[in-house]
């Protein structure tokens, strides 16, 4: 058998070994059985010395493109064994995507805290500041500099918690509108939101609760600005349609003062036992700055004029998330927060 | 208050329904509502009683007899009053009552065929003493549902607000839906002519009585009102008493004047109108006895007082059955005095409720002579005397209203022709001036009308507030302000909720059983009028809610929790906004999975050190980082496992677990922690700053803004260090030390902790080295642990290196 001939052998064998190959190993075995130092093809090559310059000429080339293939082909079946491999590992780490997952999950939001905070920010984009007060009031700010004097039966609106230290629990967060005017001058444009305090309970009615106060106060600032800055706000919470109406109410500290009804949000103003059957919810309370308030406060009411509106967060809240006891606002029985994840 | 419309109708020209009537009231600032009076029955009819006998068997029922004009009837009835003669209500068979149906019935083997009726049967009176019977000469066989209005007549409710004292009658009312629909309201004059035989003898002694009117009429007869008298003061709802007692009522609710009839013959002597003294008793109407104080109106007489003032007449000189002779007093009392002792001695009456708000006192001989007037129409007798005492007589006050301020505050141009022409629907008489109007308030408005806002606002109002379109207010920038402080607990509020807390909102009032509990003093601040006693000391720290709320949740079979509340803890001078945290169990409820080498359990639990870490972490997001905990002695954490949080020496909360002795006590389990946080101050003198120390707010004001260090331009060289030391060393000291021993220490982290035996713990270290001006040699870092080792066991004493 010539060289020639063996070479050609040789490549059929290698061909064949490598198809056989089944794995990375094996094909190590095979690379070195045919390519290595002291393998069959360096053998071969060996004797290429003994031939003509002619025939070498011939069988080197012949000898380099079998190398050439074999290298290829061993290439060929490493990529396919390597993917192979690779194929199984990933079989091998195959997860049930669907398994309950590991990690923290989000606490729950208060709802009224979150109405809370919601309303806030609405007049905050408005270019309101936020204002804050002790819940632990004086009387003169809570009653006598709003305008509700000593013995005036509007101070039986309001059913007061007195305290042992001659101060009382505020009853709205109105005064904080007196603290702001005392600390600053108008212009003035600002919201308190807080817990207020009335001796009440029944589902309507929490001995503690929530309220936002407003307050804005300029040269210019009428009744007609009062409807356009509240229509906004109650646009953004209860959507664009929203049906509002303005009417004439009474507040010691406002006059004109006005009370504020939306449609009712769970009938669409047909009536039903939410709105007892009037078609209308009422929202909040609103008016104009009582002169007697500007007194108090030392700003001239010839000069200026301003509004003031205050609301409910309880009830909103209840309206929101179809609430019908105000009690179990209070309870913090997980089984009713948790049910608020979602919330900001 | 409840107004039939007829009755408004007496005022008025009006055919407008009554619903319309009320929507318009209620959009023009008198909250009402109209519905029917009661509901209209079939199968009633009017009968006259023939005869009444007693049941032969039945101890406690008559048979009676009676007849409709065509049929007789034989009733059985329990209700001893009845009598022959007297008209009543036959509710026949298969007649529909609110609550039943009428069927044949046999009593002792008697039948009856119907039933007489109460007003409660009816479906319209709380409850009645008895059957109800009709005036004598009442049309018998007629529909009693019809007589009575039963389903027909229109009622008007409506609920005022304290200002609006003048719309507290029939009259007042109507004077407000006349301006509403601009009816001109009519009145009847009473026609009654007063003798001056017997001059009343009343003295005024009190400054705190605007006018006193007393009338005398004799020789009258106590009886039943007449029907009409009756139905009206039933629609309104209140009770016929008698034809003196129903007189002042119904005058009271046509006038809003309130009346009151005293026997004449029981009083001793003079009227003498007076403050009480103290200690002075009186029993009134309601057989109360009372106890009287100096800042009290009596009307007495020279021996005693017979009424507390607008309030309550007294049980002496009540009207009876036997009174002839009375004295009608019509009177107008200071609101405030009214109200106090009213309030103080817990009376709510018709008269009381208008006096605190406010007595037209010009209508007052007018109101008193209708009064008169129907009293002498219901009985013989006569009006013999009168005398009127009224020191002040009203003058009107006169109050300009600018055009410009209607513009000012309304933001809408309402002509001064048009704001005359308002007012005076009102009854308010109004001239046309250069800058406006100028108005007379007459005195029924006086309470309210005061100001000339007062007068924008019923130009506005009657206008309808609903047809001024709104508008947008330019806001000035120059108020502007800053809302950090809620922006900065929005951030917490968020931060605590990402890591798993569920937000709670707890009374901030709590009861003294919680500090008992807890072995801490309950705070001085106390509500004097709580509603329950576990609800009456306001809460200085969140814990006591917190654990409150757990111990609720256990109920609830919720037995892990995460929760966090930012509120309010009360101080005797301030407040404080506080973060509180509780928790116990599992923070992650997992499960556990194996596969081959793939294994894990998902549960996390809470512990010290989680709720450690939770707190640092929020604090780091504050940029705040130097932390210092030190050891605490709150009595409801344990002694060992709980710290103080200070922070530049300064205290900003605790964290700890409950101590199980008190954990025991309120029934909640041992691992338990809980934390507190102090946000911000509140002060609530206006003049103190907000900015404490000892807060984090205030911190995070004043902390020193982050500055850039340039990154490290050389590698580090690590080493691994074990130390043996005291079990009871604090290891925050042994890596404070240990930061501090090298100038090349760039980063100290511990990785183990394990206690050996003999009073002994390893702690391990992997300790980096870097110099930030060259590449350390294996050698330098092996001197500087040496130098390290060195320095170490000089501060803590018996510290070894472990190799
Ligand atoms: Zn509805």
């Amino acid at each position: 058998m010539g060289l020639k001939e063996e070479l050609l052998t040789l490549k059929e064998e290698i061909t064949k070994n490598l198809e056989k190959a089944s794995n990375i190993q094996t094909l190590e075995e095979v690379r070195t059985q045919f390519l290595g130092k002291k393998g069959r093809l360096k053998h071969i090559l060996k004797t290429l010395g003994k031939l003509s310059p002619e025939e070498r000429k011939e069988i080197g080339k012949l000898a380099n493109s079998i190398k050439e293939y074999i290298e290829q082909q061993i290439k060929e079946k490493e990529n396919i064994l390597k993917n192979l491999l690779l194929q199984e590992k990933l079989q091998k780490e195959k997860v049930d995507i669907t398994l309950p997952s590991f990690w923290l999950d989000i606490g729950a939001s208060h709802p009224v805290i979150s109405t809370l905070v919601e309303i806030s920010e609405i007049f905050l984009s408005m270019g309101f500041s936020i204002e804050e007060g002790p819940e632990i009031e004086f009387e003169e700010y809570n009653f006598d500099m709003l305008n509700i004097p000593k013995d005036h039966p509007a101070r039986d609106m309001q059913d007061t918690f007195f305290l042992n230290n001659g101060m009382l629990l505020r009853t709205h967060t109105s005064p904080v509108q007196i603290r702001t005017m005392l600390k600053r001058n108008p212009p003035i444009a600002m919201i308190a939101p807080g817990r207020v305090y009335r001796k009440d309970a029944d589902p309507t009615h929490s001995p503690m609760f929530h309220q936002i106060e407003g307050l804005m106060i300029d040269k210019d600032i009428t009744f007609k600005d009062l409807k356009g800055i509240l229509k906004i706000f109650l646009e953004n919470v209860f959507g664009k349609d929203i049906p509002i109406r303005f009417r004439p109410s009474y507040f010691p500290f406002t006059e004109p003062s006005a009370e504020v009804d939306i449609g009712c949000t769970v009938c669409k103003g047909k009536g039903c036992r939410v709105c007892k059957g009037t078609g209308w919810l009422e929202i909040l309370g609103c008016g104009m700055v009582d002169p007697n308030v500007f007194k108090a406060v030392d700003i001239d009411p010839e000069e200026y004029t301003g509004f003031a509106f205050g609301l409910g967060i309880e009830r909103i809240t209840m309206l929101k998330y179809q609430i019908g006891d105000i009690r179990i606002l209070f309870e913090n029985n997980m089984n009713f927060n948790n049910q608020f994840k979602g919330l900001r | 208050m409840k107004v039939p419309y007829s009755w408004i109708k007496e005022f008025l020209d009006i055919e407008i329904p009554a619903d319309k009537v009320a929507e318009k009231l209620n959009t023009t600032g008198i909250e009402a509502v109209s519905y029917k009076f009661g509901q209209y029955i079939p199968g009633l009819t009017t009968v006259k009683v023939l005869s009444v006998k007693k049941h032969p068997e039945k101890e406690r029922l008559l048979i009676t007899k009676v007849t409709d004009g065509k049929k007789e009837y034989q009733v059985i009835t329990a209700d001893q009053n009845i009598k022959e003669g007297q008209v009543v209500i036959l509710a026949k068979t298969g007649a529909k009552l609110p609550n039943r149906e009428i069927k044949p019935v046999t009593f002792g083997n008697i039948q009856s065929q119907g039933m007489f009726v109460s007003l409660q049967e009816l479906g319209i009176e709380e409850s009645s003493e008895g059957i109800f019977v009709l005036d004598e000469d009442t049309p018998i066989g007629i529909d009693a549902s019809k007589l009575l209005g039963l389903g027909e007549e229109d009622i008007i409710e409506i609920e005022i607000t304290p200002n609006r004292a003048d719309v507290l009658s029939v009259k007042g009312l109507a004077r407000e839906i006349g301006a509403i629909f601009d009816i001109k309201r009519k009145e009847k004059y009473p026609i009654v002519s007063i003798m001056q035989e017997i001059i009343p003898q009343i003295q005024l002694k009190t400054e705190k009585t605007y006018r006193y009117r007393g009338v005398i009429i004799k020789n009258i007869e106590v009886t039943q009102s007449p029907l009409n008298i009756r139905l009206r003061l039933i629609k309104a709802g209140q009770k016929p008493i008698n034809n003196i007692v129903d007189a002042t009522n119904y005058i009271l609710l046509q006038e809003g004047q309130p009346l009151h009839a005293f026997d004449l013959d029981k009083i001793q002597g003079q009227i003498i109108v007076r403050q009480a003294k103290d200690g002075e008793t009186i029993t009134t109407l309601d057989r109360e006895e009372r106890k009287l104080k100096k800042t009290d109106i009596v009307i007495a007489d020279e021996e005693k007082p017979i009424a507390i003032a607008g309030i309550i007449g007294g049980e002496n000189t009540k009207v009876d059955q036997n009174t002839k002779n009375i004295l009608l007093e019509a009177a107008v009392f200071d609101s405030i005095s009214i109200r106090k002792t009213a309030k103080r001695l817990a009376v709510s009456t018709e008269s009381s409720y208008r006096f605190e708000r406010g007595v037209d006192i010009e209508n007052l001989p007018n109101a008193q002579d209708k009064a008169v007037e129907l009293i002498l129409k219901t009985t013989q007798g006569k009006a013999v005397g009168e005398k009127d005492i009224y020191p002040k007589p009203y003058t009107p006050k006169l109050i300009h209203l600018r055009e410009k301020t209607v513009l000012k505050v309304l933001g809408e141009v309402i002509l001064k022709e048009e704001s005359k022409e308002i007012l005076e629907r009102l009854e308010i008489p109004t001239e046309i001036t250069d800058e406006g109007t100028v108005s007379t308030i007459p005195a029924f408005r006086k309470f309210d009308l005061e100001r000339e806002i007062d007068l924008v606002e019923e130009v506005g109002r009657l206008k309808g507030f609903d047809n001024f379109a709104p508008s947008y207010p330019k806001l000035s920038l120059e108020g502007f302000k800053k809302s950090e402080e809620f922006k900065f607990e929005v951030q917490a509020r968020d931060f605590l909720r990402a890591n798993g807390l569920t937000e709670v909102v707890n009374y901030t009032f709590v009861g003294e059983q919680i500090y008992k509990t807890l072995g801490i003093e309950p705070p001085k601040i106390r509500i004097v009028n709580y509603l329950l006693k576990s609800q009456s000391i306001m809460r200085d720290n969140l814990a006591v809610s917190l654990i409150q709320t757990f111990q609720e949740n256990i109920k609830y079979q919720n037995k892990d929790i995460s929760i966090f509340e930012i509120s309010s803890a009360f101080f005797p001078k301030h407040e404080e906004i506080r973060i509180g945290i509780l928790v116990h169990g599992n923070i992650i409820k997992g499960y556990k999975y194996t596969q081959g080498e793939n294994q894990f359990s998902t549960s996390v639990t809470w512990d010290f050190l989680k709720l450690k870490g939770l707190i640092e972490s929020y604090i780091h997001s504050l940029g705040i980082f130097d932390i210092l905990y030190k050891k605490t002695n709150i009595p409801y954490l344990h002694p060992f496992h709980s710290a103080q949080i200070d922070i530049q020496n300064q205290n900003i909360g605790y964290i700890g677990k409950i101590h199980p002795e008190k954990a025991q006590k309120l029934e909640i389990p041992e691992n338990t922690y809980v934390a507190e946080l102090k946000l911000r101050y509140i002060p609530r003198d206006l003049k103190e700053e907000p900015l404490k120390k000892g807060y984090l707010y205030t911190l995070y004001k004043q902390k020193d803004t982050v500055i850039f260090k340039e990154l490290p331009k050389y590698p580090s060289v690590k080493r691994d260090l074990a130390f043996l030391v005291d079990e009871n060393l604090e290891l925050d000291k042994l890596i404070k030390a240990l930061k501090e021993s090298s100038k090349l220490i760039d980063k100290v982290e511990l990785f183990d902790v394990y206690f050996v035996e003999n009073g002994k713990k390893s702690i391990a270290f992997s300790v980096e080295f870097r110099a930030s001006d060259r590449s350390l040699s294996d050698e330098e870092v092996n001197q500087e642990v040496e130098n390290i080792i060195k320095q170490l066991q000089k501060s803590f004493k018996g510290l070894t290196l472990r190799v």
